[in-house]
Parts: C-alpha cells; structure tokens; sequence
C-alpha cells in the first residue's frame, strides 16, 4: 500500500513538474516569435508536404532563404501529402491563401480556372531581363516537357499550352522494378531496353513457375504485381494504345474502345486466370510488402520514389525496367510531377517569386535530387553523379529514368479531375481486382456513371450569386423580432424581485454554454444550412457562393448512387455493430462484476482500446492485422478454420463485398471500454436486496438476468444504443486510413463520402446538404428509439 | 463508438451494509468460468497492442516484408533504439510537441471542469423561464454532427485572428460541452436542498455556495470530466490539423501523422514506437486513476 501510494505521489509529481516545464517551454517560444515578427516585415506563408527527408530540406532551405533576406519571415506548413489538400483547401476557404504552395497536378486545372494561382510568364520575363544570358541559361536549364505540364489553357482545357502556372520541382517518370535474383533463376533477361507485354507474360510464366521448384518450397512465387491507381492504369492503357478518353474531350469515354479493353482483358486473364501475376486487392498493403518478400518478379508502374524504400532491401537484388508495350508506336511514358506555385492574392508577389525560384532551382535542387524521390527539373543536375548515383542507394541503372523523358505523354485531365479520379479508382477494381464483372461492363459502368455526373443539373451555370446582404439582413430582423418578443412576454409575467434575481443569477451561471451554443452550434449551424441551398467550391471566398436553391437536395435524393451507396454501408454498419458492441460489453462488464483479482487490470486493458479505435494509430494497426497474408487475424483464423476445409476470407480485399463491413464491426467492438465501464458501474448501483428479493421468489440465475438486472441496466442500454448510433453513423478516420471506401465502395461511410464532397471534390453546398440530411436521420432516429423504448426502459423511481 | 461519459443510474448511498452483489453470492464455478473468460478476453483485446508493442521493435526491412508476428528470438533482435530515434528532431520532433500538447490539454481540462460545473449548477439549482427548453436544446446539439459545424466555425476563428494559435483548441472548453454539464447537472440536483438553504442562511453567497460547497462535494464528477477531457484533448486529431500550422505548434497527434508520407508509411516501425510512447500517458493515468474512476461513475448517477 505505502508503495503504491509513493509511486502515486511521484507520479504527480512527475506530472506536476511536466506541465511546469509545457508552459515554460511554450512560452519561451511564444516571446521568441513575437519578436521575430517584429523585426521581419514581410511574411510569407509555404505549405508542402513530404516525409522528414524532404521536411528537413525544405526546412533548410527556408532557413538559408531567411538568413539570406532578413527582412523575410517563412511560416512553414507542411501538414503531410494524405492532409494538404484539405489544408490548403481550409486556407483557401477562409481567405487566407498560403502565399507559396506545392501545386498537385489534378488539382491545378481547377485552380487555375479559379483563378487561384498566379501566372509566373511575367515575372520569368521580368527576371531574364534584369538577370541577362545567364538567368535565362537558368532557365533553359529546366526540362521543358516539365515546363509545359504546367500550362494550362482555360479556353480550351488542356495541359500544355497557355500560361505558366508553377515552376517544377521535381519529377518523374514510370518504370517497373525487378527482382533480379527471380528473373536470373527463371532465366528471362533483363529488358533494360525495353520489352513487350508478350515478353511479360512469358516471363510471369516462367517466373511463376518457380513455385514448383525445390528451391522455393512453400513460397508462392508470381511474375508481377501491379499497382494501379488512375495514374498507373492509364499508363498501361496506353502503352495498348487505349486511354480514358477519346479526340472528343472529356465527355467522349473510351475505355470500351479496342486500345482499353485489350489492357483491362490482359491484366484481368494475368491476374484471375494465368494466376501469373498477384492479384494486390485494391486495399495496398503499406510498404508494399509483397516486393520486399522477394516473391515478386516485377512491381509497377511506379515512379522514382521507392528506389530511397527498396534500397534497405538485403535479400535479393533489384533493378529498374522500362513499362512494357504492346506495339512499338504505343511506347508512352507517364510523368508524376510537382510544382511550386504561388496565390493570386499574396500581398508580396515579388518575393513570392524570388522564394519559388529559391527552393526550385537554388542550392536546394542538388540536395532534393539526392533524396532518390525524383528527377531533378533541371538538366544539368539531371545528367550529374548526384543523380545518376545517389548516394546510401545500391548502384541502378538510374538511367533508365531518363530514357523514358522523350516518350512521355502528357496527361490531359477534366477539370474535376478529382471526381474521374476517384471514380476510376473506386469502379475500375470491380472488374480488375474483384473479377465481379466482364471488363466491357465495367467500362460502360464508368462511363455512365461520369456522364451522370457531368449532366448534373448543378453543373449549369444558370445559377446567381447567393443574396448574403439580404441572408444578414433577414437574420438580423428574425434575431430582433423573437428578442423583442421573449422581452415583451418576459415583461408581461409577474415575478417577485427574489424570482427576479434567481432568474438572473441562474442565467449568468449558464453564460458559459449560452455563448458557446450561439457562437459554436446554432450560428454555425445557420451558416451551413444556408450553404447547403448554395454552390460553393469552399476555394473562393464564401462571398462568391452561388444560389442553387434545394438543387442540392434533388441531386441527393434523385441523381447521386453514391449517397445511397453510402447509406447503405453505414446503415449496414450500424445494424450490426451497436447490438454488438451493447452485448459485448453487458457481458463483459458482469464478468468483471464477479469480484475478481487484479480487476484494475481487466478494466484497464479492456477500457484502453477505446481511445484509439478512432485514430489513426488504431486504424493503421487494424488495417495490418485485417491484411490477408501478414495479418494477425488471419494467421489466428487459419489454424482454426482448416479443419473445416475454408480459410479465412480476406476482409478488406477480394471478400470484400460480405466481409469489409464485419471488419469494421469487430474493430468497434474491441473499441467498446467505454461503455462497458459504464455499465460496471450501473451493475455495481443495482442493489442486493433486488437479487435477495428475487431468490426468495425461487427465480434462478437466468431469470435474475432478465427480470432484474436487465430492467435495473435498461436506461442506461437505452443511452448507449442512442449515443453508439449517433456515433456509429460518424465514423470516419477507420475508414479513410483503412480502405479509404474501397474496394469498389464497400466501406464508403456516410462521413467519409460527406468528407470527399467537401474537401476533394470542393462541393461544400452539397457536403452541408449531407452533413444536415445526416442531422435529420439521426434526429429521426432518435426520436424513434425514444417512442420505441417507453415501454422497455424501466425508470426506477419515475414520478408520473 | 463514442467514449463519451455516459450518465449512470443512482447508487443509494448507505455505506453501512453492503447494498450490491458480493463475493458471497458466487459460486466456485462461476468464479472460475469468469476467471477463464476474462483472461481470454484481455487476450483477445490485447492482441492489437502485442502487434504494435512487436513492430515497434522490429527493423525496417522486417516490418517491411510483413513480418509483424513472430516475437523476437533472442535479446539482440530487439531493436531499442527505434525509440529514441522515432522521436528524434528529424523524425517525430517529440519534445515541442509534448509541451504543446500538455499545455493545450491542460487548459482544456481546467476549463471543461469549471465551465462544466457552473452551468450544471445554473441548471440543477436557479428556477428560470425558459430552462426546460434551454436543457432539451442543449442535449440534442449533442447529435450534431461536427461536419455541420466545422467551416463556419473554423471561419469565425480566423476572423477572430486565432488560426496557428492554441486558442480555437481552448476556448470550446471553457464553453461547456453538453454531456459533461449533463452530468454535474444530475449530480448537483441530487444533493439536499436543505444543505443549500443552510449555507445561504449563514450568508453565503450564490457564488460561495458554488464554490465552497458544490465544488469540493462533486470530486467524482470532477474526475470523470477531467479524465475524459484529458485523453480527448490529448489524442485530437482534426482540431490541430485545421487550426494549427507551424511545425513548431505540433501536438503529439499531429506529430504522429508526420510518419504518413506520400507514399504510404514510410517508418512503420517507427511510428509503431512513436504511438506507444504517445498513448503511454493514457494509458498511467487510466490505470492511476481507474477505482477511483469506476466508483465515480457508480456515484455520479444519472436519470433520463
């Protein structure tokens, strides 16, 4: 007991002393800003993103750049690649625009059609004039394919022509990478100089037909695996010489076209057929494992960013191959590429300029190019030692990079290139990664789906600006009338002057909430009820929203599969897991009820998942654990389904149709602690003398349950249904991290469908129409579990 | 799943004889039957924590090739240095994140509690026009989904000038959120009326009553409000990506994320690392503060 109790106060202690230090060190920070600040007056804002290596280059050189120009202060920004589009999209929204900022190519037509982002032709000029020959050797210095990705004509659409909206930072292009060892044991050679498909597929035949030898007992050996999002696909399509679409723009799908169905036939019979190539199920396995298990013989499409990752590779050797192609007019390479840019509406443009010239083309571009992600933008440090053999990376022919810049095509996109993308992603894995459907099906499926998409009556431009002068007004008026209204009946009934003071003192005491419900709930809600009748990007300032009336509703109820899509899995979601989850944890908590030792252990172990079952460390785990061949969940199914002749589905892949939503639904039962510690305590307030009374009447165990301790727990199983539905209805971050929707949709959440609205697809009229639609059927809920359970909840003591 | 608190049914407070189910009433059999089952169910919970304790141990090209499973054979495959170099200034930046995140979830908790409490009060014991509705209203915000809400507030903040500061984060929590006010309502209407009127018969003021009376006698709630806030402020995750932007104003949440790159996770088993480290305080103030916290929810009591 004394021990316990020292370790108690030392940990107090400890604590005490931590947050003496927090707000020591925060506040030397705070004093150091402050005065930066004031002696710095011109401040720009960067976001990027990036893994440390590249944050502390980027950091480095913000750095140097300040040291260099005093007068500057850099915010840096870097909220990490899966976040900086929502980032930038919240700055953008509330008017505060980041003055430099990475440029993602799919969203750069839409920006600069928003007039969002600065054209840099001018101030290129401007520099080349005041720099001479040698500045605009600099500039000659840039790959000019690189260059030309980003130009963007407005009229027309296209990428390629118009005004220069970044200046590259870096790019690359597609390969495949080699299991050496594989290809050697198999005897294929090599293609360093390229190959045909027929070349691949008589090398995944050869190479999968190691399994057989004794070498490789008990390793299931394949030729390939491909990774296919949008990108990647269209590669392959094109190297069939097929693509997404056709000469007739972006309305004209050709993906039933002979060019695409010969590349979505090849991959599907490689994969589902031949079973020469690993069927990766659409959910990616972080980190790729199946390469690093030396199991694979070739993987990609994929740029230069995994040469830094598979250099750590130690058990088999690995190279980098040219994409094959099916005729030899087909060869055409895909650039991923990433610009810096800067906003329309920084105040400093000039500096904004010379910044971006800095960390593109500065001391900085050695360094980056150093990193391995990429292909540096400039010739010169292209053609280098620093690139062609970077060091800490095992010697590859780097080379080969380079040899595919004179076939790379540039790749057109719609202006909603994040709604093509998405649903390519999402439809395409129905017919490649699922084999549910004929590869003809699938394409007509996407076809139809993007044209409804494009026929969207919310995509007229028909609709005038929304009357925010007229929304105030009305408010303020409203506001005005009920005030004078609750003064007037107020005044009207008689109090007493101590009623009178009661009154107000009882209102002073719930000030607090009062401010935080007008401020934080009701104004806001106001605000998103009136932008669910408008039409907003959530880019432009909210005063550009335009007036669509209940347009957005119609699209809901009417146009849009995938909001019913959405209900369905969440609605499927919640049928299963607040039952579930109830049961789970009244059964727990009467067995912790039972006095038992070492019940602070139980109760802590079974109460501590519940606070990461939400967050992304809890969904990075799960999504390991539900992997098919390395998950925990299956190497404990396995052993126990083989007698029985089955194996474990693969929960968030090929099964995933019957088995994704189960996945989840036992991720949020192990989440469940919180609501067993609140039944442990309803247990515990139920008093003996109900038991006493009960074995007198001669009930047994099970009818105790059920006619005592199940009524004395129904008010609080009635709170916990409510609040487990309201909850279960917004899960949001298992799904992002874990399947992101996927495969073909399965898991796309409500809130995660409500999320892509808002911030990928920039439809915030039509994400608050969700968000409030969510609001009414979660309110209809609601109401119905109360009318429901009047007759099943027993309250004790209940006055009538 | 929400963890939020949720209200309980009264216990009756007589400490003299013992009122619930004891030990007398369990058979041998029973005991032994719950023993069993919960040590296989802690097992089963546990299994998630065994993967990540396991990968945070492992090297990159194990945890790389999937090798998640098998526990270390022999001491030297225990890589300890995972951890400090997963918290190094290039990887997660541990230090300045952890002050941040003390000082916001600090301020958080000081808040909520007396917020919380005065409004409870205001509700369980002013008679006022208007406070059954003002009540019902407050409840049902709480099925407001935060997607609602979230630009427009997110906009009045930057209007207030407060993006890139702790104050968004803050000030919510000294505006009083519905379900804790829910619970120091229910309690403070429990107590005796007659315990109030004595104390304002000795001339204590409303305020004193609050505070020198109805404070001191609500410590169950207190805990229970302070330990929740605690562990929701200090795992928030969506709240400091929208408001905060300097790398030098990371909380612990955000520096986590900072190992999700482009490209997937890069140092897996790093990040394994990093979130045990993270989660560990969580975890010592649970169990620290785990009785006390199963007794105070018992005690707190709660009607619909």
């Amino acid at each position: 007991m004394t021990i316990a109790s020292a370790v108690r106060k030392l940990l107090a202690l400890a604590a005490l002393l931590i947050v003496v230090w927090a707000f020591f060190d925060v506040g030397r920070r705070v004093v150091v800003r402050w005065s930066s600040k004031h002696e710095r007056p011109i401040q720009l804002t960067v976001v990027h993103w990036g893994e440390q290596a590249e944050d502390s280059i980027v950091d480095a050189l913000v750095q140097r750049y300040q040291r260099e120009n005093p007068h500057v202060q850099i915010n840096r920004i870097n909220p990490g690649a899966t976040d900086f589009r929502s980032k930038l999209k919240t700055m953008l929204a509330a008017g505060t625009p980041p003055d430099v900022f990475y440029l993602p190519p799919d969203s750069f037509p839409e920006l600069a059609s928003l007039k969002l982002v600065h054209p840099l032709d001018d101030y290129i000029k401007k520099d080349i004039d005041a720099g001479g020959a040698k500045t605009k050797a600099l500039y000659d210095d840039f790959f000019p394919i690189v260059m030309d990705a980003y130009r963007y004509d407005a009229a027309t659409g296209k990428v390629g022509t118009g005004p220069l909206y970044g200046l590259p930072k870096g790019f690359t292009t597609a390969v495949m990478y080699v299991n050496l060892d594989l290809f050697q044991q198999a005897g294929v050679n090599v293609p360093y100089d390229g190959w045909t498909w027929d070349d691949f597929e008589v090398a995944c035949r050869k190479i999968a037909a190691l399994s057989q030898t004794p070498q490789y007992v008990g390793r299931r050996i394949y030729g390939a695996s491909f990774d296919f999002w949008p990108d990647t696909l269209r590669q392959v399509l094109w190297s069939f010489g097929g693509d997404y679409f056709g000469p007739g723009g972006f309305r004209d799908v050709t993906l039933d076209e002979p060019g695409a169905q010969e590349a979505m036939e090849f991959i599907r019979r490689l994969r589902f057929v031949d079973k020469t190539v690993y069927n990766n199920t659409g959910v990616s396995t972080e980190g790729k494992q199946e390469f690093y298990t030396g199991n694979i013989g070739c993987i990609g499409p994929y740029g230069r960013w995994m040469t830094p990752r598979y250099a750590s590779i130690s058990n088999f050797r690995w190279d980098v191959v040219p994409v094959p192609y099916k005729r030899k007019q087909d060869r055409a390479s895909l650039m991923f590429y990433t610009a810096w840019t800067m906003s329309a509406k920084t105040r400093h443009p000039d500096e904004s300029f010379k910044l971006i010239k800095f960390l593109c083309a500065g001391p900085g571009a050695v360094d980056q190019s150093r990193l391995g992600l990429e292909i540096p933008p400039l010739k010169s440090i292209a053609f280098s030692p620093d690139f062609l053999e970077p060091p800490g990376i095992p010697r590859y022919h780097a080379k080969t990079f380079l040899d595919q810049i004179p076939s790379i095509r540039l790749q057109q996109l719609p202006r909603d290139a994040e709604f093509w993308t998405r649903l390519v992603d999402d439809k395409s894995k129905q017919a490649l990664a699922l084999n549910e459907v004929t590869t003809m099906q699938n394409a007509k499926d996407i076809e139809q789906l993007w044209l409804n998409e494009l026929n969207s009556p919310l995509r007229k431009d028909e609709f005038k600006p929304m009357r925010w002068d007229l929304v105030v007004f009305t408010t303020i008026a409203v506001l005005a009338a009920l005030v004078t209204l609750l003064w007037i009946r107020a005044r009207r009934e008689k109090l007493g002057p101590l009623d009178r003071a009661t009154e107000r003192t009882g209102y002073l005491f719930i000030l607090p909430w009062l401010i935080g419900f007008i401020a934080l709930s009701l104004g806001p809600m106001v605000v998103s009820l009136l932008l669910s009748f408008s039409k907003w990007s959530g880019m432009a300032p909210m005063g550009e929203a335009l007036s669509v009336g209940g347009a957005n509703y119609r699209e809901l109820v009417a146009r849009d599969p995938k909001f019913y899509q959405s209900l369905k899995v969440t609605i499927c979601y919640v049928a299963l897991a607040v039952p579930l989850a109830q049961i789970t944890a009244i059964a727990v908590a009467m067995l912790m009820n039972v006095r038992v030792r070492g019940i602070a252990v139980y109760r802590t172990v079974f109460f501590i998942p519940s606070l990461i079952v939400a967050s992304v460390v809890g969904a990075v785990m799960w999504r390991q654990m539900y992997n098919n061949e390395y998950g925990m969940v299956n190497a404990l199914l396995r052993p126990l389904l083989h007698p029985f002749g089955t194996t474990p589905p693969d929960w968030l892949g090929r099964d995933a149709r019957y088995w994704a939503i189960p996945a989840f639904v036992l991720m949020s039962v192990w989440g469940v602690g919180g609501a067993m510690i609140l039944y442990l305590a309803g247990l515990k307030g139920i008093p003996v003398s109900l038991y006493e009374a009960a074995t007198i009447d001669g009930a047994g165990r099970t009818r105790q349950f059920w006619n005592v301790t199940l009524p004395m727990l129904s008010p609080l199983i009635f709170y916990n249904v409510v609040m487990g539905i309201i909850g279960s209805f917004q899960v949001f971050v298992q799904a992002m991290v874990m399947t992101d929707g996927g495969p073909n949709d399965f898991t796309l959440f409500y809130v995660l469908q409500l999320y892509r609205q808002a911030f990928v697809f920039h439809n915030m009229g039509y994400a608050s129409a969700m968000a409030w639609v969510l609001f009414l059927i979660l309110l209809g809920l609601t109401v119905l579990v109360f009318r429901g359970s009047k007759n099943l909840v027993y309250y004790e003591g209940l006055k009538a | 799943m929400g963890q939020s608190p949720r209200p309980v049914i009264p216990a009756q407070t007589d400490p003299r004889r013992p009122k619930y189910r004891s030990m007398e009433q369990t058979s041998r059999l029973e005991k032994i039957t719950a023993y069993t089952l919960l040590i296989v169910g802690s097992l089963i919970f546990l299994i998630p924590f065994y993967f990540v304790i396991n990968a945070s141990f492992k090297t990159e090209a194990q945890v790389n090739a999937g090798d998640f499973i098998r526990p270390p054979a022999k001491a030297s495959e225990v890589h300890v240095g995972n951890y400090p170099r997963s918290l190094a200034p290039d990887k997660m930046d541990f230090w300045p994140a952890l002050s941040n995140t003390v000082v916001i979830t600090t301020l958080c908790v000081i808040g909520q509690v007396v917020s919380c409490s005065l409004v409870g009060f205001g509700f369980a014991r002013f008679r006022f026009r208007g406070r059954g509705l003002l009540f019902m209203i407050m409840l049902s915000t709480m099925m407001l989904p935060a997607q609602v809400v979230m630009i427009p507030v997110f906009i009045l903040f930057r209007t207030l000038g407060m993006i890139d500061t702790f104050w968004p984060l803050i000030i919510p929590m000294w505006l009083a959120s519905p379900f804790y006010v829910f619970m120091f309502r229910q309690f403070f209407a429990q107590i005796p009326e007659e315990l109030l009127e004595a104390a304002r018969i000795d001339g204590a003021s409303n305020w004193r009553v609050y505070w020198q009376l109805m404070l001191p006698l609500s410590t169950p709630v207190i805990a229970i409000v302070a330990i929740y806030t605690f562990l929701a402020a200090w795992n928030d995750f969506l709240g400091p990506l929208i408001y905060l932007n300097s790398p030098e104003n990371r909380t612990l949440a955000l520096a986590l994320n900072a190992f999700r790159g482009e490209y997937g996770i890069s140092d897996v088993h790093l990040l394994m690392a990093a979130s045990v480290v993270t989660m560990l305080p969580c975890i010592v103030l649970f169990f620290a503060a785990q009785r006390y916290f199963v007794e105070s929810v018992a005690m707190t009591g709660l009607k619909s």
